[in-house]
This record gives structure tokens, sequence and C-alpha cells, in this order.
């Protein structure tokens, strides 16, 4: 057979035999691997109660028609799994250290729940034993609620001067501020005390709208508010 | 929206489950009261194991719930059952416990000294060996022994634990039937006299520290022969007792070469303790995989940790297991727990906790810390 | 005023529509196949032999591109009938009927005779009929006059402004529709919405290729912008077919296909196997046995093989889900990769075994909750200059 007649190998293929020196054929892909999804892949959604409301409203089927993307390592079905916690577990993480931070987070939570626990037994009355507060991850909502701001302050540019005008700001960025001041707040500590404790102080005092985070976010706002008249900036 | 599986389930978990029992004797815990909790006296607490005993993890739950609460489990109580029917002329039968890191090892050990105590016995307990030979702070106290060449002491571990003998065994010690029967010279200007009580021994022991080592020495061999004469039944419980054969410990001497357990007086001691040349007493050890270092950790079996050498001297030895946790203790666990505020969250949480801590005790209590 | 002439000529074996009348055209149109666009007014002006006789000029542009077309056309003929040669002399060579030597055939004798390490398909030797080799061209967009078929040629992309063109049409009518139904006080009937749900807009290669022409990325997002518009109008039902031209089905309910039987195995007992776990560098396989108590054993192993809590929650995700944590029995053997990611294999593994002892609302359950997905990311590799995968070094402004 001539090599002639085979005319219909493309040229492609002698070019890339030719770039493999010797024949020498490459060990990896020639293409990028895929590290995401593509963009059509729809959120999952797993907790038992989010499926009752689509339940409900009849859009399971549709979706069940669409490709969806697999849930995360970290995320479970499970009862006990809270979307802010783990927020929190992957801002604490260092170096990709989940299992660390997550442990971390743990004893913090069991610090708060003994504390919680020894004031439940010397609370004298009933109503005030109801009034305490004794699930740790109630305590943490309602920390970061106390201490998300509302405004920010942004430095604008004008003639020279930077202003600090105060403007709106998104829920993400204040959850997101919210709980980088908690746990600034925790790393600035002596060093016998060790991490877990002194979140879990942290937290309280936030939850009960007293401390140093909640003092920082008063502080933000009375700075917007003693810049409001610079508010105009925004728009110039 | 629940489907049939779950609301069934549920249903089993969330119903009262009794979990207590009033008996707070352990002589008459009895097949009954398997996965029951029954609360310890604080004062008994206190005398038994003030020193030691207990957990780590244990004594902040005390601190939690406020009261000491231990589960009737079947090995305590096969224990309890061998106890009862053992002929105490035949020379000691040696108990040894084992299982995997956490399963209760320590709690059963304590629940059989309540037990003892309850029942008369004179106890002998060593909380945990490791202690001695493994935690070593910056500047550990340590002499090379006087009467044994070679050998290195440990002065305060020794002195603290004649303290903790004191405490557990007041009451046999105070009523001052327990005499010694040989003399013992320590020094030019001490000794101990022939048919001096015990207690005065032990107090020798704890204000002289240098001599504590060679003090327990005496005590061993005393207790042994009062033993024999049917004087007292003494009741031998070490946890960690695996940790006598690793072949290193911690300890350096001042020419910075690691000491063996072997070259420690207090090994000797409780070796010789263990021997099966005596009769009229119980003796109850654990092999834990907590007590060597994380390489040696492969396996909890009693022949690996052990080793060849603390095999042959415990051989011949009743071995018990300590298993994870049945159905029913982990229900009337997660109802404790629920009823001391430790747990809580809707029943589902047990179902799937069952599974992530594989029913182990410590592991289940870690894991219902943060919830 | 910049002529821009494409000299693409799309090849396709039909046959031409336009008739060949004058010996003079008889040159022009035996090079020009497929060109449907030709009209009759060509023809008509040069039927009688009068117009023939007077030397027609044609411009050199106009000559080159015939000339590129004949010469496009002549190779083409060629390369069909060398392949048809060739096809038939490889069927002999494999010892196949020639007659009966189908394109599967030709890829399995290539793939036999030049064996390839190759790792992209792209690159390995292939044998095709010439249309799928060559780039397809276009029909020839003007007729001998110079004077273009299509009213949009002087864009210079003709067909994808025809398609926004269109479009716009679209919207434009159907928005007097909308107006004309508001007038007579009816709403639109949510029976007769469209259903895009499991399909999306061509990508930009497949609409270069459909289109044969080459796109920009503006205009594709002009494109796309301007088909979303028509697709959010309220009676966009109306104009199903046009829109339904540029959408891709996706592959959907692949679950739901194909769920396999239990076997059973010596105890009676019903049993599935999933081999081909993977996830990152795990491998592994997954049995589930049927009438179980809930035992998982992992390598031999029980549960306590993971000694994290997250990974033993992934591994028992899917059981919770379905709420068979009591009913099934689990045995996996795993190897390769971390905790991490062995767990997630088996987490598949799990679920997708469980397809088989489960009802269809369940499955569709854990379809939207995404269990049933293959995670086939894998790591990105580093590249030279910079630290890691995207990290870059510091950006120094000058």
């Amino acid at each position: 057979m001539n090599s002639g007649n085979w005319f219909l190998i493309k040229s492609l293929c002698d070019l890339s035999f030719r770039q493999c020196r010797g024949w020498r054929i490459p060990p990896r892909r020639l293409y990028a691997n895929a590290t995401s999804f593509p963009d059509y892949f729809k959120n999952p959604i797993f907790r038992k109660e989010q499926q009752g409301k689509l339940i409900e409203s009849g859009e399971l089927s549709k979706l069940a028609a669409v490709p969806v993307k697999p849930p995360a390592t970290y995320e479970t079905c499970s009862v006990y799994h809270d979307p802010l916690v783990n927020k929190v577990i992957n801002h604490v993480m260092e170096m990709g250290k989940k299992q660390l931070a997550r442990s971390l987070v743990e004893k913090s939570f069991e610090n708060i729940k003994r504390t919680q626990i020894e004031r439940y037994h010397l609370a004298p009355t009933p109503e005030e034993k109801n009034k305490i507060e004794l699930n740790p991850k109630i305590i943490l909502h309602k920390a970061v609620e106390n201490c998300k701001p509302l405004l920010q302050l942004s430095p604008i540019k004008r003639g020279g001067i930077t202003y600090q005008v105060p403007g709106p700001i998104t829920e993400k960025r204040s959850l997101f501020l919210a709980i980088k001041w908690l746990l600034d707040a925790t790393n600035d500590k002596d060093r016998t005390v060790h991490f877990p404790e002194q979140f879990a102080w942290e937290l309280l005092d936030a939850a009960n709208n007293t401390g140093k985070v909640v003092k920082r976010k008063q502080d933000l706002h009375r700075q917007c508010e003693a810049n409001r008249a610079y508010a105009h900036y925004r728009w110039q | 929206m629940l489907t049939r599986n779950w609301r069934i389930l549920s249903r089993q978990y969330s119903q009262a489950v009794t979990f207590r029992t009033n008996e707070s004797s352990p002589q008459q815990h009895n097949e009954k009261q398997t996965g029951l909790f029954y609360t310890l006296n604080q004062d008994t607490c206190k005398s038994l194991f003030s020193n030691g005993g207990f957990p780590k993890s244990f004594l902040k739950q005390t601190k939690t719930f406020t009261e000491t609460a231990i589960m009737i489990r079947q090995p305590a109580l096969d224990l309890i059952n061998c106890i009862k029917s053992t002929n105490f002329d035949a020379p000691v039968i040696r108990y040894v416990l084992y299982g995997e890191k956490g399963s209760g090892k320590s709690l059963t050990m304590a629940h059989m000294i309540h037990y003892a105590h309850e029942d008369g016995y004179l106890i002998l307990h060593v909380p945990w060996v490791s202690e001695w030979l493994r935690r070593v702070p910056r500047h550990k106290e340590m002499s090379n022994s006087q009467t044994h060449e070679g050998f290195v002491d440990l002065p305060l571990d020794a002195a603290a634990w004649l303290i903790h003998f004191k405490t557990q065994n007041q009451a046999l010690l105070k009523a001052g039937e327990l005499k010694v029967s040989e003399e013992y010279v320590w020094s030019k200007r001490e000794k101990t006299e022939v048919g001096a009580p015990l207690s005065e021994l032990v107090e020798h022991g704890i204000t002289r520290v240098k001599y504590a080592c060679d003090v327990i020495y005496a005590l061993v061999r005393e207790i042994k022969t009062l033993s024999n004469k049917k004087q007292c039944k003494t009741f031998v419980a070490v946890d960690g007792f695996n940790s006598f054969f690793y072949p290193l410990t911690r300890l350096n001497t001042p020419t910075k070469r690691k000491v063996k357990p072997e070259e420690v007086t207090l090994t000797t001691t409780f070796l010789e303790l263990t021997k099966n040349d005596w009769t009229n007493g119980v003796i109850l050890l654990s092999a834990d995989q907590l007590a060597v270092p994380d390489d040696h950790q492969e396996s909890y079996f009693p022949r690996y940790l052990l080793r060849k050498k603390g095999f042959e001297h415990l051989d011949p030895f009743v071995p018990i297991e300590v298993g994870r946790y049945t159905e029913k203790e982990f229900l009337s666990c997660a109802s404790y727990y629920r009823d001391r505020l430790w747990l809580r969250g809707p029943p589902e949480t047990e179902i799937e906790l069952k599974f992530t801590s594989a029913s182990n005790p410590y592991k289940f209590m870690e894991q219902c810390a943060p919830l | 005023m910049v002529f821009v002439f494409c000299f693409t000529v799309k090849h396709s074996i039909l046959a031409t529509r336009c008739s060949v009348r004058g010996k003079v055209l008889s040159n022009i149109f035996q090079y020009r196949t497929g060109s449907s666009r030709v009209t009759n007014n060509v023809t008509d002006n040069l039927t009688d032999w009068e117009t023939l006789s007077k030397k027609k000029k044609i411009s050199k542009a106009m000559k080159a591109y015939l000339e590129r077309a004949k010469e496009h056309d002549e190779f083409m003929k060629k390369q069909h009938f060398e392949f048809n040669v060739g096809k038939r002399h490889l069927a002999n060579m494999m010892g196949e009927d020639p007659e009966t030597f189908t394109q599967k055939d030709i890829d399995r004798a290539i793939e036999y005779l030049f064996p390839s390490g190759i790792y992209d398909p792209a690159a390995r030797p292939l044998m095709r009929s010439p249309e799928e080799v060559y780039p397809a061209r276009k029909a020839a967009e003007f007729d001998e006059a110079g004077r273009p078929h299509h009213f949009l040629f002087y864009t210079g992309k003709a067909s994808f402004f025809k398609v926004l063109y269109d479009a716009a049409e679209n919207i434009q009518e159907l928005q007097k529709f909308e107006d004309k139904v508001i007038r007579k006080k009816a709403s639109p009937d949510p029976n007769n919405s469209l259903k895009l749900e499991g399909s999306v807009w061509f990508t930009k290669e497949q609409l270069e290729k459909t289109l044969v022409e080459t796109i920009e990325d503006i205009e594709y997002t002009n494109f796309k912008n301007v088909m979303e518009r028509l697709v959010s109008l309220p009676y966009s039902y109306r104009c199903k077919d046009f829109i339904e031209q540029f959408r891709k089905p996706l592959t959907t309910q692949r679950f739901a296909l194909e769920i396999p039987k239990p076997n059973y195995d010596e105890d009676g007992r019903a049993f599935i196997t999933t081999y081909e776990c993977l996830r990152k560098k795990a491998r592994g396989d997954v049995t589930i046995k049927s009438p179980g108590t809930g035992n998982i054993s992992i390598n031999g192993k029980d549960i306590t093989y993971f000694e994290d809590i997250q990974s033993r929650e992934q591994v028992i995700f899917p059981l919770i889900f379905t709420g068979m944590q009591d009913r099934v029995d689990v045995v996996c053997n795993i190897e390769g990769g971390g905790p991490s990611g062995q767990a997630g294999a088996i987490r598949w593994g799990i679920a997708w075994s469980l397809r088989s002892f489960v009802e269809k609302d369940m499955l569709e359950k854990m379809q939207v909750a995404g269990l049933l997905t293959r995670d086939h990311r894998r790591r990105e590799r580093k590249k030279p200059g910079q630290p890691g995968a995207r990290k870059k070094p510091t950006w120094k402004k000058r």
C-alpha cells in the first residue's frame, strides 16, 4: 500500500507527530482538565425544608430535568448542617486545614454551651431559665446579626482630598464584615487564652449586644452619621 | 414532610426512655439495669476519685451536668458476677479490660472501684500509668534510687500516689487493724517497727518524699502478706498497664539517656503486685492504646499492646472486652444527654449521630458537644 | 468602498437547481456546484444568441473568483474520488465487503492500523469524507454581473445579521400581537409557554458552524441578548421554530434511564454493584445489599475507616436523605486519593446504587439534590511562570 494513497491522514497528525521529538508521546492531556462545572449547571437543593417547598410549588420535576451540580464535601442534608456555621468555619480556616478549623469552631460551641448551662443552673427562677439561650448555633446567628453594619465608608477623592463617604452595603459584604470583625477580635488576645475560649466569649458578648465587636460596629455607624455631609459626593 | 419510616423512627427516639436507676449501690446492680445511669454520691466521688480515676473529659462533664453518673454496662456486670463467685483461697485472678479508644474502659474501672469500696476491699488504684512514665514537664523530679542500684525514682509521683491511696482507704486505715509485719529502717533515725499500723507507713512516705518509692515497695509487700493471712481483701486496679511494657519512657537521666520502664522502681513494684503468687484479692488491669505513642497504636488487642514480656507476665488472665454502645445503651445515653441539656435538636440528630460516631461512647459525647 | 468578496464555495452534493442553457453559461455553472442562489434573472439575460454573441465583460474580481471556485470544485471532486477508492482498498485490506463498509468500520480499521497514544482525539489519524475534513465554504453570493443575492451582503456577515433582523422582526410582531390581545382584554395561556430548561443557546463555535461565518465575541453577546429578549416576551411560543433553531438540548434525565435490576446472591439478598466510583484520584466500587441493617463496611473496616466526621457525614448523606439507613448494607472498596475524595466517591456510588431500591419521586429528589451528578472536576495544573494554577506573581504597574 502506497502511503500516498492514504492522503486523508490529517496534516495536523503529522505536525503533532513531528512535534513529539522522536515519537515521545506527551504524558499529560493536551487540554486542561475541567476544574469547575459549566454555567448551565444549577445549584443543588438538598435541605428537607427547601425540597418540601419545591414539592409544594410543583417545580421539582422541572428542576429534575436540568443538570445539577453535586453538593460540596462539607454540605449534608442532616439536620445540624447550617450554612452560616460552614461559612464561619471557612473563614477560620487557614492553609486549607478544614479539620482543624472545624474542631476549633466546635470546641468554641462547646464552651458556649457549658457557660450557658452553668448560668442556667445558677438562675433562680424558671423565667430567667427560659431566657437563657442554650443552643450555640442560635447564639452565633444572634451575634452575627448584632455585628452586621448597615452602612460602609468608601474613600472618594475630590479635589485632592480623600473623603470617607457613607454609603449602602450589600447583604453579603455586611455578613463578611461581621464575621471578619469577630475573628479579628478573637485573634488579638493574650497568648495563654486559646482560640475556642476567646471566640466563645466574643460570641456571647456580641449576642448580648456588648463587647468589642459591637462597639466597632457602633463606631462605624457614628462615623457614618458624622460624615453625613459628604454623602452627596457619591453622585458628583 | 416525613415519610412513614421517619415517623416510626422519630416515635422510637422521642418516647420517654428511662435512663436512670435509683440503685446507687453497685452491689445491687444486676442484668435488668444494663444501659441505665446511676448517680454517685458526691462524698464518695471525692474520697475515691479526687486524685484521678476519671478521664479529664468526664470530669468536665460532671461539672456541666452537676452530677456524676455512670452507665451500668455488660462488662462491669460480668466482672461483678465473677468477683462474687471467686474462690478467695486460690491465687488472684487477673482481669484485663481492652477495647477501642473511648469505649469506656476507665469508667468501667471506676464503677468497679466503687463496688470494691462498698464491699470493703482495700483499694490499690493507679489512675493512669502514663502520668508517671510519659507526662514529663520541663523538669521532672527524678532521683537515682538508693536501695536499688541503677534504678530511677520518681519521688513526687510516689508521694502523690500515697496521698491518693490514703484518701481512698481512709476507713480501713483509720480502723487500724492492719499492721506492719516487718521492720523497715529508712535511715539512722527513722524506722518503722513491727506492729505499727499501715497508716503510719503511709504517713511516713508522704512526709519523707525521699523514701516514698521504697515506702510503696514495702507497702505492697505488706499488703500481700496481709491478704495471704486473710486480714483484708485487696482490690488492685491499674489503668494503662501496657505502658509498663513499652520499650521507652519519656524520662531522661541527667546524662540525657532515655530511661526504660524496667529501670523505674515503681514499675518493679507494680509488677510484683500483679504477680499471681498471693490470694484473697482481685486484680483489674486495662490495656489502652492511648498509653503508648501514636506509632504503636495499630490494634487494641492485649496481645499487641502488652507485648511479649507483659503477656508472659500476665499469663494466664481473663480478657474482658469493653465494646461500643448497643442500641438500647445508645438510646439511653442520648436521652440522658437531652435531660442534662447537653444534646438538643430534633430526634433525627440521634439517627445521624449513631452513624457518624459509630456508637463509640467518647465520639458520641464529642459530637454532641457543639449541637 | 471595500468590496468583500467571499471566495468560498459551500460543497453539497445536491444537484444544482438551475438549468444550464447556454454554452457560455455551461462553463460557469460547471464549476459552481450547489449554487442554488442563482436566480432566473441571470439566465433570462443571456438566452438569445444576440446577447450571447456580445462579449459580456466579466470583471477581474469575478474572474478570479470563478477560477478559484473552479479549482476548489476540481480539488473536491478529486478528494471524493480518492476517498472512495481508498475506502474500497481499506475494506479489502481488512477482509470486509467493500460495498457495506460504513464510516464506523473505517474508524475502527484506522485505529487498528495506526494505533496512537495521543490523548486528544482530534490529533489522532482519521479518515473521513472530504466534507467533514475540509471546512465548509459559502455558495456563490453574487451573480455573474456582480450583483449580490442577499440583501445584507454588504454587511460582510449576511446570515448572522439576517438572524438578528429576523429576531427583531419577530419581536415587533409579537408586541403588536400582544397589543391586540390586550385590547381584546384577554391574557396569555400559560400552557403554551416555551419550555427552555432542557436546552441552552448555541455556543459561539456552534453558531459559527451553522452560519459558516466568523463571529466576534461582542456580536455573540448581542445575539444572545436579542434572543433572550425574544424569549422573555409573553407570546414567544409563536416563534417557537425560530428559537428552537438556536437551542441545543442538554443531556438530561440520564439518571432515570437504564436503572439496573438487582442481582441475587447466595443468601437470596438483592444487591447492586456500582463500579468506577471516581472523585479526584479515588477509585472504587460500592455494593448495596437490600434487606440489611445499616452496616457499613469500607475496605473491610467499619465506618471508622474515616477518622474525621466530615467524611463520615458524606458517606451517610445519601442513606439519610433517602431514609434507607436502616434497610440496606453497604460494602465498598476504595483506593487512591485522600479522605475527602474517597468519601465523595463512596457518596456518589451509594446514591447511584440506591436508584434501584428507591421510588421514582425520591429519584427526582435525589437528582435535584445533586447526589447523582458525577463530579468530574480534577486538579488544575500549575502553569510555568506562575506560583500556582491561578495565582500570579505580584502585579507591578510599571
